[in-house]
């Protein structure tokens, strides 16, 4: 199983490289460290809520409210700054992880007491968190010029010539990568994943699992609305109307499974700076931007096909392999070794 | 079945209770106008929300509708750009609808994927083929019948046309679901489908037919909808599925699949379409009757959760005592 792992992310990298070699041909411009650099900016912002959206696919819930709890954190965040412009950063940071927390475990209530499938509970969430800041923000924009420039220094830190936020980004998918490899919560996701029903039977506590991770995908996008706001600098309450669509298609051509329990959150990382480059691509190559919706869900849909008839190939040949050790008279470990 | 007669009672008279609210909260609620309007604007979802109930009972699910009715407008658009006539453009758009559902179905059903993350790719996908055809452009100018569609009303009596439109494909699927063989079925098939499949009922073929009908109620839907706006765009519809699988799960259908009636989601349409109404004549925005859909979809699950535990916790009584 690790080994079919290692051979998705691998693939994953191969095609990274090949859409950027093929960028690169048509447009030179790419490789420029200014358009690299935007490109990093925009595939860390997407990367860590794909964090969290892969760890809630990994345990087989979806979370659609994902945009929305950007938006609302961003726009709570940037409000209280523009009204007291000397607070401090830590206590902004706190203000949208605290926005981020509430509004996930508002979606873990409703999923893990309340016993609704995610996908309708998320979509009730989407609706009301996304109206909520609606009418908290009355139309208004908060713009550049009212927020102080230590808001805005946040997305220009730069790191051994690296912004900042791309390092935080990466140290988030090492250390939540590490965490759901090598932790019991995090091998518990998997196995609440793949079969619910005896996860249970070995006492695993479902519902403190779930709980989990709708709690941390809401810190996440919290976290996110915060930088959301310093890496453009004017924020409204409408920003981010797609972002669970791009997040659910970094989680799912990054391949962790739509069925749950596999898959692994570097490979979600890696599927969002891949759509970020797409995304580049096509800006650079002067292509229609309408195409890239289009190419977006033809690749989830692309993707989740060809895993589906991976998988299906593996257990076949698992099945075969099994009936053919039988048939030898061999021991089945030893067969199966 | 009880505790769905029971469901459908209360949804009688929160539908009462709602125009009595919308009476109290205007004067010119409880006109035959205004009822007339409102009727009128909440159409497009309630036709959507005729082939979602069956999705649903089947235990699937339909996230993809806007993005289709989106695509059927495109697809309208496309055609009146191209000088055909109106009834050959509502053919290509019917076409169009009955096409994308198509490919959702056989995706679903023959492939075997999860219905949620399939129409989740095609949301994105039949969104961005209607951006890419007819990119930002409106496209109006259609003859006056054709507007009367969406807007007007049967002369002499304040009922829409679309209302007309709707009650038809109402009862076409009314009897379907609850008088035919096939319709019932699809109970079968929500409940248990391994079980389904045993007792000789083809899932598969039953899973494509509904994606199907959804994706062709779907333009049905784009005609009424671009009627009714005048003119038709690439963003139509877009945000659709919410107050469609609100309407339905309102109107009493598990979201599990396996049960609800057609009747239950014909008055939360009504329900949503005065509370809508009522709203918007006691001046709250658009984005704050968003809030209101929202909770009322999420409340809506929470009491049928809380009521499923409380039956599950009075079984477990019985069982014990005796």
């Amino acid at each position: 199983m690790s080994g079919l792992l290692r051979v998705r992310e691998a693939g994953l990298v191969l095609a990274l490289l090949v859409i950027c070699a093929g960028v690169t041909l048509r447009e030179p411009r790419f490789l420029n460290g200014a358009n690299l650099e935007q490109v990093a900016l925009s595939a860390t912002l997407v990367c860590i809520v794909a964090l969290g959206e892969a760890l809630v696919i990994i345990a087989r819930q979806v979370d659609l409210s994902v945009g929305a709890i950007v938006a609302s954190s961003a726009f709570v965040s940037a409000d209280w700054l523009s009204k007291h412009p000397g607070g401090s950063m830590v206590f902004v940071f706190a203000i949208g992880c605290t926005v981020g927390l509430a509004m996930g475990a508002g979606n873990a209530l409703l999923v893990v007491a309340a016993r609704i499938p995610a996908i309708v509970a998320t979509l009730g969430t989407l609706a009301i968190y996304r109206g909520a800041v609606i009418v908290f923000a009355g139309g208004r924009q908060i713009s550049a010029t009212i927020l102080p420039d230590s808001y805005q220094a946040i997305a220009q830190v730069r790191v051994l010539h690296v912004p900042l936020l791309v390092w935080i980004a990466v140290a988030l998918t090492l250390v939540l990568g590490w965490a759901a490899s090598y932790t019991r919560t995090g091998r518990n996701l998997y196995a609440l994943g793949s079969d619910p029903e005896s996860a249970r039977f070995v006492g695993i506590n479902e519902g403190w699992h779930l709980a989990l991770v709708f709690v941390l995908s809401g810190l996440l996008c919290g976290f996110v609305g915060v930088l959301w706001g310093a890496r453009f600098g004017t924020v409204d309450a409408v920003l981010a109307p797609d972002l669970h669509f791009q997040a659910i298609s970094a989680v799912v051509v990054g391949g962790v499974s739509i069925f749950g329990g596999s898959g692994s959150v570097y490979g979600a990382a890696i599927g969002a700076v891949i759509f970020a480059v797409l995304q580049n691509g096509v800006q650079l190559l002067g292509l229609n931007q309408f195409w890239l919706q289009a190419v977006t869900g033809a690749a989830i849909l692309g993707t989740v096909i060809l895993y589906s008839l991976l998988a299906r190939r593996a257990e076949r040949a698992e099945r075969e392999g099994r009936r053919r050790s039988v048939g030898l008279g061999l021991n089945r470990g030893v067969g199966a070794g | 079945m009880g505790v769905l007669a029971r469901w459908e009672a209360f949804l009688v008279f929160v539908l009462a209770a709602t125009l009595a609210l919308g009476a109290l909260a205007s004067p010119y609620f409880l006109t035959a106008s205004n009822l007339s309007i409102a009727v009128a604007g909440v159409m497009p979802t309630a036709i959507v929300a005729l082939p979602m109930t069956l999705v649903i009972v089947c235990g699937e699910i339909d996230i993809s509708v806007g993005s289709i009715v989106g695509l059927c407008a495109a697809s309208l658009a496309v055609c009146r750009e191209q000088g055909l006539g109106i009834e050959v453009s509502m053919l290509a758009s019917l076409a169009v609808g009955m096409l994308a559902g198509a490919l959702n179905g056989a995706i679903v059903a023959y492939v075997g994927l999860p219905s949620l993350v399939v129409t989740i790719g095609t949301l994105a996908l039949y969104r961005g083929i209607a951006q890419i055809i007819l990119e930002e452009r409106g496209v109006t100018g259609f003859p006056d019948w054709y507007q009367e569609i969406g807007f007007g009303t049967v002369p002499g009596t304040p009922i829409p046309w679309s209302a007309l439109i709707f009650v038809a494909f109402f009862l076409c699927f009314a009897v379907f679901l609850h008088a035919t063989h096939r319709g019932r079925a699809l109970f079968a098939i929500g409940n248990n489908r391994e079980a389904a499949r045993f007792s000789g009922i083809d899932v598969r073929r039953a899973i494509l037919g509904v994606f199907v009908a959804s994706g062709g109620l779907c333009a049905v839907a784009a005609v009424v909808l671009t009627s009714y706006l005048a003119s038709a765009r690439s963003d139509t519809a877009t945000g659709l599925e919410l107050p469609v699988i609100t309407a339905v799960v309102l109107g009493g259908v598990s979201i599990f699949g396996g049960s609800g009636t057609l009747g239950g989601v014909l008055i939360a349409v009504l329900v949503l379409a005065f509370v809508q109404n009522a709203l918007g004549l006691a001046g709250v925005t658009p984005e704050a009757q968003q809030i209101v859909t929202g909770c009322v979809l999420v409340l809506t699950l929470v009491l049928f959760g809380a009521a499923r535990a409380l039956r599950t916790a009075a079984l477990f009584r019985r069982v014990r005592a005796g």
